[in-house]
């Protein structure tokens, strides 16, 4: 469904913000960009939605090339933005209507599945205020109402939960993951919160500094981490720390520092080596053992690794 | 799927039609949000209302000059209005783009000038209900205007199509500044300034030469000129501009000028936001 090879974009003055990155995504896959800020994720996603014009490459929604077929492309996806996106002096109704209207569905069809969308989405009390008087969460709730109101064969989530409180955020990742039942339909989201990419997505790919530095499942990605992983807050320098551990042999390149944290996958080895070691040679003052997370899966590749290695 | 295929899938109806009607849904839409912003219908009127009703009858009485001086600065101030008018409707851009739905708009499947021209219909019309407003009320306070059918068609397409090249300017000024305080800080040397040079309360003859000659130049004399021509059958502003004996001929020589300003101004601004819009 979303076809991309050796997309890049160099903006004026110099910045390479998406360094030649390729992948696809299936149709009814739910695909995540995971990265920091300035990875290029948004970027990414303003190519594929025509409103940033690709420097080379290729990306096609549904055979469609996006530089070549703007309109097409754009007409079988939407977009759920970072940023607020709204007619705020406008109801929520007429901000549907409006989308339904451009999107070309058919004016029988509109109010129905306006009313649906709202339901589902637990608008329906608000949908006919004026969307200046909605809260933060209320209207991110609008505008992934309004994204589905065209029923799209794509749907581009921009981080959609930036910037809400805990509890928001909450409700509004139920409402992402309920959209999965829409089979029909192919999610790319961005995000840099890992439990959400974690929970939501069929496939993730890991971008930094411009590249898709990981791309597979979540689970296949903890796996490369192992079963276990030991977990040092270091005395001194890290770096000298994890050497002595090398020199050892009780780590191996995959360890890497954050801080004064030290963080060694286990594989198959057992903690109880590792953690005699690391106390003979008196380096930590805390160790424990955990099971690996998507944050460790991050760290390690966007992490001082990468960095040392560039 | 290949491109092909896709394309055979989609709904058939003829691109023209599909154009209109996302234009309908695009002005609807600024309609909406314009009669939401009563400051864009009101403030615009203000200022040449009170030179009609109040600063023209006050020079005419000060200045001794006779009723078609109040006429003459009537039409005048309709050349403050329409630049007026469209600036403010400009800035409209800014607040879609800053705080409303412009991205999602710009994500649509519609072609984007669209969204210049949807901006344009809305500002033409409030313009238009402007300028008939204040000839409505300069009537009521007795000003005499000498309307014929021929004059009409010079007076609307003189407005017309200079609402049109001004509301041009707006939108490349609102597409070039990233705040609204700065464009607002632009709007008096674009909108006041041209005014006083371009023969609203004085020929364009009793300025310096230099002067004089800027003013030739300026899509606003040709407008007020074929205006005045139109409404009161005083031909004398577009003898100023070309010297020349046959009314009919510098009045369409005047008119194209004003085609060439709205055609150039409007490409211009949908050029300018169809860039501005892709990065």
């Amino acid at each position: 469904m979303i076809e991309v090879h050796n997309l890049r974009k160099l903006y004026a003055g110099g910045v390479e913000a998406v360094k030649g990155i390729d992948f696809d995504v299936a149709p009814g896959e739910v695909f995540g960009l995971l990265g920091p800020n300035g990875a290029g994720k948004s970027t990414t996603i303003g190519m594929l939605t025509t409103t940033i014009a690709p420097t080379s490459g290729t990306a096609r929604l549904a055979g469609f090339d996006v530089a070549k077929h703007p309109l097409a492309a754009r007409r079988l996806s939407s977009v759920v933005f970072q940023e607020p996106v709204v007619d705020r002096s406008l109801t929520g109704r007429r901000n549907l209507d409006i989308h339904a209207r451009l999107w070309e569905v058919d004016e029988r069809e509109t109010k129905p599945r306006i009313d649906e969308l709202a339901a589902i989405l637990g608008l329906s009390e608000l949908v006919d205020r004026p969307v200046g008087s909605y809260s933060g969460g209320e209207r991110r709730r609008l505008e992934i109402a309004r994204a589905l109101v065209s029923n799209p064969r794509v749907l581009f989530l921009d981080e959609p939960t930036v910037g809400l409180d805990p509890r928001i955020r909450a409700e509004l990742l139920d409402v992402i993951a309920g959209l999965r039942s829409r089979r029909e339909m192919t999610v790319l989201l961005t995000t840099h919160y890992l439990d959400e990419a974690e929970r939501l997505c069929d496939r993730i790919a890991i971008m930094h500094a411009g590249r898709i530095v990981a791309l597979d499942t979540p689970v296949a990605l903890l796996a490369e981490l192992g079963r276990e992983i030991l977990e040092l807050r270091v005395k001194g320098s890290p770096r000298e720390a994890l050497d002595a551990l090398r020199t050892r042999g009780i780590v191996g390149d995959e360890a890497f520092t954050v801080g004064a944290t030290l963080t060694v996958p286990l594989h198959d080895a057992g903690a109880g080596d590792a953690i005699a070691a690391v106390n003979e040679l008196g380096i930590a003052t805390a160790i424990s053992t955990r099971q690996p997370t998507l944050d460790d899966v991050y760290l390690r590749l966007t992490g001082d690794r990468l960095a040392a290695a560039a | 799927m290949s491109a092909a295929t896709a394309t055979a899938s989609l709904p058939q109806r003829r691109a023209g039609a599909r154009a209109f009607a996302s234009l309908g849904t695009l002005t609807a839409r600024r309609f909406q949000l314009t009669a939401r912003t009563p400051r864009e219908l009101v403030v615009p009127l203000l200022t040449p209302i009170m030179f009609a009703m109040v600063i023209a009858p006050a020079l005419k009485s000060a200045l001794h000059t006779d009723a078609s001086y109040e006429s003459f600065v009537a039409l005048g101030t309709v050349g403050l209005l329409i630049p007026l008018n469209t600036m403010f409707s400009g800035l409209g851009v800014i607040v879609d783009r800053e705080n409303g739905a412009q991205r999602e708009l710009l994500a649509a499947p519609i072609p984007r000038p669209l969204l210049v021209l949807a901006n344009l219909v809305v500002a033409f019309a409030i313009t238009g209900l402007q300028v008939a407003v204040l000839l409505a009320v300069a009537t009521a306070r007795r000003i005499n205007f000498d309307p014929t059918v021929a004059g009409i068609f010079w007076f609307v397409a003189a407005a017309a199509l200079f609402a049109i090249g001004m509301y041009g300017v707006a939108e490349i000024l609102a597409n070039r500044v990233p705040r609204q305080e700065e464009y607002i800080a632009r709007v008096p040397a674009i909108a006041i300034l041209p005014w006083f040079l371009a023969g609203s309360l004085f020929p364009i003859s009793a300025m310096p030469t230099g002067l004089t000659w800027i003013a030739k130049f300026l899509p606003l004399t040709h407008g007020l000129a074929l205006m005045r021509y139109g409404l009161l059958g005083d031909r004398s502003g577009l003898h100023h501009i070309w010297g020349m004996g046959d009314a009919t001929a510098m009045a369409a020589l005047s008119l194209l000028v004003l085609v060439v300003f709205a055609t150039a101004l409007t490409a211009g601004s949908i050029r300018v936001f169809t860039r501005s819009a892709l990065r």
